[in-house]
């Protein structure tokens, strides 16, 4: 096979293979082009990309799904990236937090003032969607003008409701939460009737924090009575050396109940996927593994 | 000869083969297996058997069957023709392997080597013999790596048949000569006649011998080289001559099989260095910027630029 090839460095490419909603596109209004915008990221606070469709008054996100060793057959031409391009709904809220966070408890301020960015100009647009700021804040009427200053207590409250929610869709969409599935296949090694509602929360909590700032995700976390994990750190494996006890050395499982008939019956275990392939290998001329450990035998 | 099943499509394995002669069914006979076309870069290998009664030896030796390559096209040719016709105790298969089956063998993720593929081929096409009917006990063959293990290979799997395996085979029994003039005719009647699968328009048929070193093969892989796919499913893939030249002319391919310098390869697939593990600081504070496993998992990211 080619070996050590260079790889050139991904070039923009001047199309991109996009999974969009089909709201995002408004054949009947011309005016309604959707349009893709940089706005700040509420989590990472740098520049992430977003799209303003029907006239700005829907928030889209884009995601990228990004993988080495894929290209595109498009009609008639090759495009060298194999990125395929997700815009999805996005409520606008989580990009309005950050601004309104900024802006602190001090005084009540219209929308139209906090939401001025030199870095980000394009966030004034946020202002055309549809969306309740008052989950967020507490809000003022002053003639016909609405002032607003930011609650941690309803912005908590209604992310809790986020995660209730995303909830409901894990389990609707029978998304794998439990900690010990994490393989790239997705395939469950076994049905997960015994998985916890904590973990439901706990990923759901992990996916609504993608949208907030760490500060505020782990003040979502106490919110929902969910414990911090211990860190790795934590759980690192004792030293080797441990302190004998005085007390009697007991065995801390029941040894004698594989002594029973119905585990001689148990099945063979199937081979796994990854076991599998390595029996297809052609072995021909390869010595065994165990061949270079055995002492050499002498002639 | 009807090469109309492999025409019909090309790019697969396909058999071959003449009426089973009935006194084969009834008497003892001896059966020679050669291939044709097993170093070219352009086109098929065909593997050929052909079977005649132990009795009838003599006739096949009269028929003056010869090492196919001492004999001229058109002497093959002939001979085919009388190999043909003596159809009342001759009997002949083929195994026709196309460029593309020996492209996709060699370069899969478990690779089959050319050898090993040819040793199937051949124990493939014996069986069949077998279940024909053929009374089979004398086996001949020309050589595909060592002849010993070969010869052990082949009398385990066919118990009760004498297996004799010998370099140049096809020139010591008349039996191999005549399965080696099956094969090669074969060959000469698929290369000479190849259909494109590929929309060429008016291919130049001048590639020479196709074997590597013939430097008409050399001008004809050159002209036909696409710098996106490649070569038409004509040429074999996973020899050096194509893969070298693809390399050097077209654009760069990057399979996730491919195997790269240690280093470099992890430096590309961004992996952390082992010593990364072990300094507890930086990996904690990755944690924090990694995206949740909902996203890394399908390999979904924020993008900021199209």
């Amino acid at each position: 096979m080619a070996t050590k090839k260079k790889r050139a460095p991904s070039a923009p490419s001047d199309s991109w293979v996009v999974i969009a909603a089909d709201s995002a596109v408004d054949p009947k209004r011309r005016d309604a082009d959707p349009c893709f915008v940089k706005l700040k990221n509420p989590r990472t606070d740098t520049a992430s990309l977003y799209m303003f469709g029907s006239g700005d008054t829907q928030l889209y996100e884009v995601k990228a799904f990004e993988e080495d060793f894929h290209s595109w057959f498009i009609g008639q031409t090759v495009q060298h990236d194999g990125r395929l391009l997700f815009i999805t709904p996005l409520d606008p809220l989580y990009l309005l937090l950050p601004y309104l966070l900024h802006a602190g408890k001090e005084k009540f301020q219209p929308l139209d003032q906090l939401l001025v960015d030199e870095n980000f100009p394009a966030c004034s647009r946020l202002l055309s969607c549809p969306c309740s700021v008052q989950h967020l804040a507490e809000e003022k009427e002053v003639g016909s003008r609405k002032f607003y200053r930011y609650s941690q207590e309803r912005t908590l409250d209604w992310l809790k409701k986020k995660v209730d929610r995303t909830v409901v869709a894990l389990k609707k969409k029978n998304i794998s939460v439990g900690e010990g599935v994490k393989s790239a296949t997705y395939i469950k090694v076994k049905t997960e009737s015994n998985c916890r509602e904590e973990d439901y929360l706990r990923y759901a909590h992990g996916l609504i924090s993608e949208y907030l700032s760490e500060d505020l995700s782990n003040a979502l976390l106490k919110h929902l009575n969910l414990p911090e994990l211990t860190s790795p750190k934590e759980s690192e494996p004792p030293s080797k050396k441990r302190k004998l006890s005085d007390k009697p050395v007991e065995a801390g499982e029941d040894y004698t109940k594989f002594n029973s008939a119905d585990f001689v019956r148990k099945p063979p275990k199937k081979m796994t996927a990854a076991q599998k392939t390595l029996a297809k290998v052609d072995k021909s001329g390869m010595k065994t593994m165990s061949s270079f450990f055995s002492p050499k035998v002498k002639k | 000869m009807d090469l109309g099943p492999f025409e019909v499509n090309n790019s697969v394995s396909c058999r071959l083969s003449s009426q089973i002669p009935s006194l084969c069914l009834e008497q003892d006979c001896c059966l020679g297996i050669d291939e044709a076309g097993r170093g070219p870069v352009l086109g098929p290998m065909v593997y050929g058997i052909c079977f005649c009664p132990v009795s009838k030896k003599e006739n096949l030796k009269e028929m003056k069957v010869a090492d196919s390559k001492t004999l001229t096209e058109a002497e093959r040719e002939n001979l085919f023709e009388k190999l043909d016709e003596a159809k009342s105790f001759i009997g002949w298969a083929l195994q026709i392997l196309s460029p593309n089956t020996i492209s996709t063998s060699m370069l899969q993720r478990s690779k089959y080597n050319l050898n090993a593929l040819s040793h199937d081929t051949a124990i493939g096409l014996v069986q069949f013999a077998l279940d024909s009917g053929v009374q089979v006990k004398e086996i001949f063959v020309d050589t595909v790596g060592p002849a010993e293990k070969y010869e052990e290979k082949l009398s385990k799997l066919f118990p009760g048949i004498t297996v004799t395996v010998r370099p140049k085979a096809d020139s010591l029994f008349p039996v191999v000569s005549a399965a080696s003039i099956c094969a090669k005719v074969a060959r000469d009647r698929v290369v000479k006649g190849w259909n494109f699968a590929e929309e060429l328009g008016e291919v130049d048929t001048d590639y020479g011998s196709g074997y590597p070193n013939d430097p008409k093969t050399k001008a004809w892989l050159l002209k036909y080289l696409d710098p996106v796919f490649g070569y038409p499913q004509f040429v074999r893939f996973s020899w050096s001559t194509a893969q070298t030249l693809m390399e050097n002319k077209s654009a760069a391919v990057h399979w996730d099989d491919d195997e790269e310098g240690g280093e470099k390869g992890a430096q590309r697939l961004n992996n952390k260095s082992m010593l990364s593990y072990f300094s507890s600081a930086s990996g904690a504070a990755q944690s924090q910027t990694a995206a949740h496993r909902f996203f890394s998992d399908r390999r979904l990211k924020n993008i900021d630029t199209l």
